[in-house]
């Protein structure tokens, strides 16, 4: 019998390719809890998630009533300690999801559509990008019950100015957050203990990518080293010393893996 | 006089004549937002330093920033941020021969007229006004491709677009989220400063930077005495336009400070 996620993920391929020259069209995205307990895929306005653990698929619960999303998925992450899951995307909304439930617990208008979205380390914050290239901020509520916030509105963080941001990912210590956009660059900020106000101190940026840049990752924090990695639409991996904005290596992958020293 | 077109006005510039500025003549307004097809440096160690400063920089040292030696290199301290027609530069120029400034104009006529302008002073004054040239970019999005962290120690603004209508305020070239990367550029102690005819917009300008954590007013008396001061209205077309019609002008000096502890 094949597996339900499998199912989604090649429901996802063929409905690619039906609208195929249909205009632009969400990709499909995937995200692993952390610990390995579940998996998320989103296609389209869709969400769906497999319970590694269990061996089923999980029906989702949202108590604001409406179904999930009811635009395109634009951005999908789990919180650090896999207890949250957010989801944003085209219909300018942000959900807050409990991981333990699979209910969503906060729902959060945008003013524009959503490009990227992000949990802090803490679990307290969760950052969301607009397309305009303005990054926001919302405490994540503590009750459930997945009320839009009006009391709790988005504030502004910061700004790529007229850029798309398309990877958004905190540092493993929760000091820093890294945004990368169409137009090249990457940004590490330092997130400030009392985000509320903004954050304005810019630790680096990283720059060396020739073309837009798709994705970041943080490495894993142990030894007390860490570094950032990118990938984009100049075929190369770089690995950067993000306390400095320092390129540290580059890897050609459109050569079958030449390199580039530096 | 012959009109010279792009970048070929390096043939004749052995004759230090001044360019006529009705043969560069621009819209007052250019868009910022789109994509004009100028190039950017990847990063600011891309900027060609020695095409700007021939002299400080020449070009038979072998390949530019290769480091060996170089620990000694002039970097650019001042940037004209809309410099316009060059007036304020060729101010600066004489006052700090031994610093380096920059221009950054959107308008390619306009980068054009400033760079026959230079080219001609340095020809008809030989051994002045070396440490001053423009470079045709914009701004607003590509600052940190040309600075490094703490670079400058001073950023001029001088008359810029007010954007009057409420919906293109986000489109200002002072703006809390512009300050960000304004901040990062800058130096502890260096010093911004900000001029215009327009009240609403000097309001503006000062309210945000009052609101930044990064920046601080400077005291009155160090305005006083500061030589800088007198060239923001003086030395510019805009500047003097303003002087002839007996208009005010709504200055805004604030210092770069590093983040107060709360």
């Amino acid at each position: 019998p094949r597996s339900p996620l499998l199912a989604a993920m090649e429901d996802a391929a063929v409905e690619e390719a039906e609208v195929s020259g249909a205009g632009e069209f969400a990709p499909a995205l995937v995200a692993a809890h952390p610990l390995g307990n579940s998996v998320a895929v989103a296609v389209g306005p869709e969400l769906r998630v497999f319970d590694l653990k269990g061996g089923c698929a999980v029906s989702l619960s949202d108590d604001s009533g409406g179904c999930s999303h009811s635009d395109a998925i634009r951005a999908i992450s789990f919180s650090a300690d896999g207890a949250l899951f957010a989801s944003a995307g085209d219909d300018k909304l942000v959900k807050i999801w409990k991981t333990d439930s699979w209910r969503c617990i906060q729902t959060i208008t945008s003013e524009k559509r959503v490009s990227a979205v992000a949990i802090s380390k803490d679990g307290l914050y969760v950052t969301f990008a607009d397309k305009f290239g303005v990054i926001w901020l919302v405490t994540v509520g503590e009750h459930g019950g997945g009320q839009v916030s009006s009391d709790n509105k988005p504030v502004s963080l910061y700004g790529h100015y007229c850029s798309i941001i398309t990877s958004m990912k905190f540092s493993p210590d929760g000091r820093f957050i890294a945004t990368a956009d169409r137009d090249f660059k990457i940004r590490v900020t330092s997130f400030p203990k009392n985000p509320i106000k903004g954050a304005p101190e810019i630790q680096s940026f990283c720059l060396g990518h020739t073309e837009f840049v798709s994705s970041i990752a943080f490495t894993s924090h142990s030894g007390g080293s860490s570094f950032l990695l990118s990938g984009g639409g100049d075929s190369s991996v770089r690995l950067w010393d993000y306390i400095t904005g320092c390129l540290l290596d580059t890897y050609e992958v459109k050569d079958k893996g030449g390199r580039t020293a530096k | 006089m012959t009109r010279t077109s792009g970048a070929n006005g390096g043939g004749q510039q052995g004759s230090g004549k001044l360019p006529r500025k009705r043969f560069y003549r621009a819209r007052a307004h250019s868009n910022p937002l789109s994509d004009s097809h100028f190039p950017i440096p990847i990063a600011p160690d891309d900027v060609d330093l020695s095409q700007h400063y021939p002299r400080y920089f020449p070009a038979d040292k072998g390949e530019h920033g290769d480091g060996d030696g170089d620990a000694e290199a002039p970097r650019i301290r001042f940037a004209d941020v809309g410099c316009g027609f060059g007036g304020l530069l060729v101010g600066l120029s004489p006052l700090f021969p031994d610093k380096l400034m920059i221009g950054m104009e959107l308008r390619d006529k306009v980068t054009e007229y400033v760079k026959e302008r230079v080219l001609a002073l340095r020809a008809s004054n030989p051994g002045q006004y070396d440490n001053i040239s423009v470079v045709r970019t914009n701004s607003m999005k590509y600052i940190p491709n040309y600075f490094g962290k703490a670079q400058l120690s001073k950023m001029f603004f001088l008359f810029p677009d007010p954007h009057f209508k409420e919906k293109n305020h986000r489109r200002r070239v002072i703006s809390m989220h512009l300050l960000d990367e304004y901040a990062y550029v800058m130096e502890v102690g260096g010093i911004i400063y900000t001029i215009t005819d327009v009240e609403e917009l000097g309001i503006w300008m000062r309210t945000c930077l009052e609101k930044h954590p990064l920046f601080q007013a400077v005291p009155e008396e160090e305005i006083k005495v500061d030589p800088v001061v007198k060239l923001l209205s003086s030395a510019t077309e805009e500047g003097q336009k303003v002087a002839r019609n007996g208009g005010q002008t709504f200055q805004a000096i604030f210092r770069r400070i590093s983040l107060q502890e709360e």
